[in-house]
């Protein structure tokens, strides 16, 4: 690893040069651009509708207004309990699965592979699977619950419903991640550390607690970090099964946004309230960084 | 070992196999009952208790594809175009995305350069993005350029999304190829270039095809942007289909049928990718090979 990097003479700069400038001229356009010109408008009172109002300088008060608005917080809190109950589901049923998955038995690996598939369909194809599986009169999961004995959950017509059905579906598309992640970092432990606690007459369960988790912790942190900062964006999923009702219980901050910006068209306001998203989707990010930065470090 | 340990470990033992049992039926249950429902007729699609045993419709299919007797049934106009606008868009959109990507990722692992670390962290925030945020933005910006409602629009959306991963992903497989590969060929007279293009490329071919097939697994997928970005010309497949379940109540036989054509080759690309999952899932942060 500590070879001398190739220096970059002068071919090596046109090389540098040429090569990245692609990458580097869409990304400039289609992010840093974007962002910045968000952060100008969202002192801005304006309307792409009425491009011809013009643009009045607002000052803070967009800010002041979405802080002060109690739907808006409603967005939130939804949001952060949708966010609280699938990453949790997802974390204990993944670290769980991929635990399961380390022993050896046959077709172990198909399964594997199959168990990942729901991760890879399209969010939308998701949604509308479950929003008909879930229907309270002729859905199949309703049938499996009476079957059991239970009664007819109207899922997507009730607000509390619907947030257990959200998070429902997104652990459904998202625990093969964990699993993913949760074998990678299994795999990672050294076998001789197994050996030892067999040779101590260590318990499954202490074994588990005490030696797998806290040494796969690093990559089921990272793991974590991508889920929280996934689920908080999530917009796809709910146009999908919900488009935001049953009335307005299941609109996520993103939906709150594309809503402000693309059907009441508050432009100011929408990028005020994307700034807010942006910032805590990076503060997300930053920890992530900072883990990665510090992971690399070690090894 | 006494006797009553061993059958709790028995027991144990068991618990966990039906646990794991009934996670394989939740994964994998409604991916089937999908293919399953997309051969029903509406009556067995609405029939409680649902129908195992049934007569094949493909009348889903057939407004998908516009062909047959459901060709020309309001619901499925525009359903073929917006599936070959998905087409167009994810393989045009995959192909600049894995060439920018690759071009990026190769400089990345052999260079050393000023800003290289803040400039492989900014193409890793893309992945954190959320789209409604820049979409504030672009839905301007677009009107504006004229991009708004094309494909040719939705074509550099593709690219956006994916050349930050396709150059980390890349970045991944060069790294994997020896640097004195270029160095040997540079002592012979050859150029750097020439290097590339000659020896490096084809070691990591197995490489470019994996990261086309993530880029154009998520391109196929994309929803936010094309949902708000197209209106009517150049709706994709999945925006079509969430369209098409508006006022007048959702078409469940051309969705579920819809359904089973986004996911086909979704299925394809996915056999290609299965060894590489962990470093495309994480934007190649983990499992660099």
């Amino acid at each position: 690893m500590m070879e001398k990097p190739l220096q970059p003479r002068s071919t090596g700069r046109l090389m540098i040069l040429g090569f990245l400038s692609p990458t580097l001229i869409i990304l400039l356009f289609m992010v840093a651009y974007p962002i910045f010109s968000l952060v100008y408008y969202s002192f801005f009172n304006f309307s792409a509708l009425r491009p011809a109002e013009g643009m009045k300088w607002a000052g803070l008060s967009n800010y002041g207004y979405l802080l002060s608005d109690s739907a808006l917080w409603d967005r939130f809190v939804f949001t952060g309990k949708f966010v609280f109950l699938c990453v949790s589901a997802q974390m204990i049923i993944g670290i769980f699965v991929g635990y399961q998955l380390q022993k050896a038995f046959r077709g172990r690996d198909v399964l594997f592979t199959a168990l990942m598939l729901p991760m890879m369909l399209s969010p939308v194809v998701a949604g509308f699977l479950w929003r008909y599986m879930l229907n309270s009169e002729w859905g199949v999961v309703n049938f499996i619950l009476t079957l059991f004995g239970g009664d007819k959950v109207d899922w997507l017509g009730r607000a509390d419903a619907a947030l257990w059905a959200a998070a429902m579906v997104d652990t459904w598309m998202w625990t093969p991640f964990i699993v993913l992640l949760a074998t990678a970092a299994f795999r990672g432990i050294p076998d001789t550390i197994y050996e030892a606690a067999e040779v101590d007459g260590a318990s499954p369960a202490y074994v588990f607690f005490r030696l797998t988790l806290p040494m796969s912790a690093p990559v089921l942190f990272i793991a974590l970090i991508l889920r929280l900062i996934d689920s908080f964006k999530q917009y796809d999923l709910f146009v999908a099964l919900t488009g935001g009702g049953p009335g307005s219980a299941t609109e996520t901050v993103s939906f709150a946004v594309a809503k402000t910006a693309f059907r009441f068209f508050y432009t100011g306001e929408a990028s005020a309230l994307a700034v807010i998203l942006l910032c805590i989707i990076m503060g997300l990010a930053m920890i992530l960084v900072r883990h990665l930065s510090s992971m690399g470090g070690r090894n | 070992m006494t006797a009553p340990r061993a059958t709790k470990a028995v027991l144990t033992r068991w618990v966990m196999f039906g646990l794991l049992v009934l996670y394989t039926i939740y994964n994998l249950g409604p991916i089937l009952w999908l293919m399953i429902s997309s051969l029903k007729s509406r009556a067995d699609l609405f029939a409680m208790p649902p129908t195992l045993v049934f007569t094949p419709d493909f009348s889903g299919y057939q407004s998908v594809f516009g062909v047959g007797a459901a060709r020309d049934s309001a619901s499925s106009i525009g359903v073929f175009d917006s599936l070959m606008t998905s087409v167009l868009v994810s393989s045009v959109g995959t192909t600049l995305a894995v060439g920018f990507g690759t071009l990026a990722g190769y400089v990345c692992s052999r260079f050393e350069f000023r800003g290289k670390g803040d400039f492989m962290f900014f193409v890793l925030s893309t992945r954190m993005l959320p789209p409604v945020a820049v979409l504030v933005f672009y839905h301007m910006m677009f009107a504006k350029l004229g991009l708004a409602d094309t494909r040719l629009g939705l074509i550099l959306i593709a690219v956006f999304v994916n050349v930050g991963l396709a150059t980390w992903i890349m970045k991944g497989f060069f790294d994997g190829v020896p640097k004195e590969v270029e160095q040997i060929a540079m002592i012979n007279g050859y150029s750097r270039l020439y290097a590339f293009r000659r020896l490096v490329l084809p070691m990591v071919r197995g490489g470019i095809a994996a990261t086309a097939g993530f880029c154009f697994i998520f391109s196929w997928n994309e929803f936010a942007f094309a949902s708000i970005l197209t209106t009517t010309e150049a709706k994709t497949l999945p925006v079509k289909i969430t369209s098409a379940a508006g006022a007048t109540g959702i078409e469940w036989t051309q969705i579920c049928a819809a359904g089973v054509v986004l996911i086909l080759p979704v299925l394809v690309f996915f056999y290609l990718i299965r060894k590489h999952l962990l470093m495309g899932m994480t934007f190649g942060v983990l499992g660099r090979s």
